[in-house]
């Protein structure tokens, strides 16, 4: 079986991505694409949703950066869902790293961040 | 020999030159009459395959009549034709695959109006097979093939020189024709039969899961029992769900043969589908009940569907109308009563609840359909005891499976068809030492049984995800370094005690320096959940030993 899966979907402004399952090398680029193949030019940015997720690793971490990275290149932002008790929390914690986006709780927060005007605007 | 007598009682349509006859009754000598029923009914002949009969039969109105050929058509119902089947003297008649509308020419109109025909000069008369008037055939007699009422076929002689057929050839055409038509009609009832057989028991295979999957900490057995005449609808299926769970899935579709066994590959894929959008098991069943409403043709099966957690032993449970489940446990074995639901189909908008109940380290679950343990006049209540106690001493699902099977089919065969599948929750050993190809949809597998394996080991939540991310990590690593154009593999190991446990990976190939960002933030999640981490260089590759005492939280 597949370990994950994505559900895409439209809010104005922007496309939400809602991963489940389970996240490491095996499908972490084809997920990633998968999202930002769906992204439209015009929208403000990406809510990854996070919050379903089971398992993520540093594959999916590398990837969300990539996705970051892309998307800045085209002035969008990425926000991520993330609960403070999941495991994509956790796994962020263990790496220590640097966090690859503005990261709520919750995916009415994200759409609300993602639709403020950017600061010193 | 009498002169053929036309027939007053009904008046058939014939073409020119036919004359119809009436039925020849008693008309034979008696000793000659009695010496062709002899032939015409030798014991032996039933015992030959219809071509053979057939073939014995003409010989034996070509001997009797001392006719030049001797012909068999059958029915084709469907095209409403007949066609040459067997033919002695004409047998091109055969071999260039004559068929002869109903109703038309001689045959068709033996055929439509059930009457035997005369026809005492072919060039004056209605004939359409060209073979006929090729072969110079100057006189024809025939008769219509009739069972319980229904035209099968036409039987016709024919002579080369002019020929008067009297009512003594008839009377032993009929009695040949008597011979032919039921043998006839069971043939081609069997062939029928074989090949809706033959049709259903490829579509049952078909649609019957190809291959189990490789499933971590169980065991699975199945079984498919065909019935000794027909193919019923039964299935079973087992898939995969997130987080390692394993899906069991038994069912029956009430019918038999091919609309049976087609409405069965619809409802595994239906009860799959649902079941993969994470539904449970109860509804899961609710809305493939409304899928089968939604077939618009009358649709009815039972089906249980078992969703088992291997980390927790956790089985939920939930049956739409079928037989209750079984588990055999080391202390022998239980019927889990459980209260159906009313039958997939049966009921508008029907709820189904779920059951939940534990399967124990080693315990196995046992689902099978109703042509295990029902038998005439006998209550099913004890069938399903006799079940009970023919799996009571199984160690594993292929043991329960063969101990059901060798105490409960009968050696005749079965009436009714069987699906059986059994599902142990297989122990997990102290120490892991496992062999794994270097694939990334390996690791999936690795975390399965290394959460199981923390588990058994006491490992609290914290415990599991973060010693299950370090371990897949360093299994990613290993993965990313077989360079080896063989298949690849790598080792894993892990063992503890006394709550302080040690993970070993080795891989056959050497590990660079972290490569970039990614490797580098790897390293780092395996060194911030375990206690400590060792790379080890060796000849044959590389080894990282992780080492955590649990927390139990």
């Amino acid at each position: 079986m597949s370990i994950a899966d994505v559900q895409l979907s439209q809010a104005p402004g922007a496309l939400v991505a809602r991963l489940t399952g389970e996240v490491d090398m095996s499908n972490a680029e084809e997920l990633g694409a998968t999202v930002m193949g769906a992204t439209p030019q015009d929208a403000y940015g990406v809510v990854l949703d996070l919050s379903a997720v089971e398992y993520l690793d540093s594959a999916g971490i590398y990837v969300i950066h990539g996705m970051r990275a892309s998307l800045q290149s085209r002035g969008q932002n990425l926000v991520l869902v993330i609960p403070a008790r999941s495991p994509v929390h956790d796994a962020l914690r263990l790496s220590g790293a640097e966090r690859p986006g503005e990261v709520v709780e919750e995916l009415d927060a994200a759409l609300r961040a993602l639709n403020a005007p950017p600061a010193g605007s | 020999m009498a002169e053929p007598r036309a027939t007053r009682t009904h008046r058939p349509r014939l073409g020119s030159g036919q004359i119809a006859l009436e039925p020849a009754d008693g008309i034979l000598e008696p000793s000659e009459q009695v010496r062709s029923s002899l032939r015409f009914s030798d014991p032996s002949l039933s015992e030959l395959p219809l071509d053979r009969l057939l073939d014995e039969l003409l010989n034996l109105v070509q001997e009797t009549l001392e006719v030049d050929t001797v012909a068999i058509l059958l029915l084709d119902e469907d095209a409403q034709q007949l066609a040459a089947r067997a033919a002695k003297g004409i047998e091109e008649e055969v071999e260039r695959g004559v068929r002869i509308p109903i109703g038309g020419g001689f045959a068709g109109r033996i055929a439509a109006e059930r009457v035997a025909i005369f026809i005492a000069d072919v060039d004056h008369a209605d004939i359409l097979n060209p073979i006929l008037r090729e072969k110079g055939i100057r006189s024809l007699l025939g008769v219509p093939l009739i069972v319980e009422g229904r035209i099968v076929g036409v039987m016709h002689v024919g002579s080369l020189q002019p020929r008067n057929f009297g009512q003594s050839d008839l009377a032993v055409l009929q009695l040949a024709a008597a011979r032919a038509a039921p043998a006839i009609e069971r043939a081609s009832l069997a062939a029928r039969l074989e090949h809706e057989h033959n049709v259903s028991v490829a579509l049952q295979r078909s649609l019957l899961p190809k291959r189990l999957g490789n499933f971590v900490g169980v065991t699975v057995a199945t079984r498919y029992l065909p019935a000794r005449e027909e193919v019923g609808g039964d299935w079973y299926d087992v898939f995969e769900l997130p987080r390692g769970r394993v899906g069991l899935v038994i069912g029956d579709v009430v019918g038999h043969g091919v609309a049976a066994a087609s409405l069965m590959g619809r409802l595994r894929t239906a009860v799959h589908s649902y079941a993969i959008e994470s539904h449970g098991p109860g509804r899961t069943l609710e809305l493939v009940d409304r899928f089968v409403h939604s077939l618009g043709e009358p649709a009815m099966a039972t089906a249980a569907y078992a969703v088992f957690d291997p980390y927790t032993s956790a089985v939920q449970y939930a049956t739409s109308g079928h037989l209750p489940p079984v588990v055999v446990g080391s202390s022998g074995s239980r019927v889990i009563d459980v209260t159906p639901a009313p039958p997939l189909g049966a009921f508008p908008y029907g709820r189904c609840a779920e059951h939940e109940f534990l399967l124990e380290s080693e315990e196995i679950l046992f689902l099978y359909t109703d042509g295990l343990v029902e038998r005439r006049g006998v209550p099913l209540s004890d069938g399903i005891d006799a079940l009970a106690r023919a799996v009571d001493e199984a160690d594993s699902p292929e043991e329960a499976c063969l101990a059901a099977i060798t105490g409960l089919v009968p050696v005749e065969g079965l009436r009714d068809d069987v699906a059986i599948v059994a599902l142990q929750s297989s122990p997990v050993p102290d120490e892991l030492h496992l062999r794994l190809p270097a694939e990334p949809k390996t690791l999936a597998q690795v975390r399965r049984i290394l959460r199981r394996w923390l588990v058994e080991r006491g490992g609290g939540e914290t415990d599991v995800a973060e010693v299950t991310i370090a371990v897949s990590e360093a299994c990613a690593n290993a993965i990313e370094h077989a360079y080896s154009p063989a298949p690849a593999s790598f080792e894993l190991h892990a063992w503890g005690d006394n709550g302080d446990i040690t993970v070993a990976v080795r891989d056959e190939g050497q590990w660079r320096p972290p490569r970039g960002e990614n490797r580098g933030r790897g390293l780092t999640i395996i060194a911030s959940a375990m206690d400590d981490v060792q790379v080890g260089r060796l000849d044959s590759g590389t080894e990282v030993v992780m080492r955590r005492r649990l927390l139990y939280r």
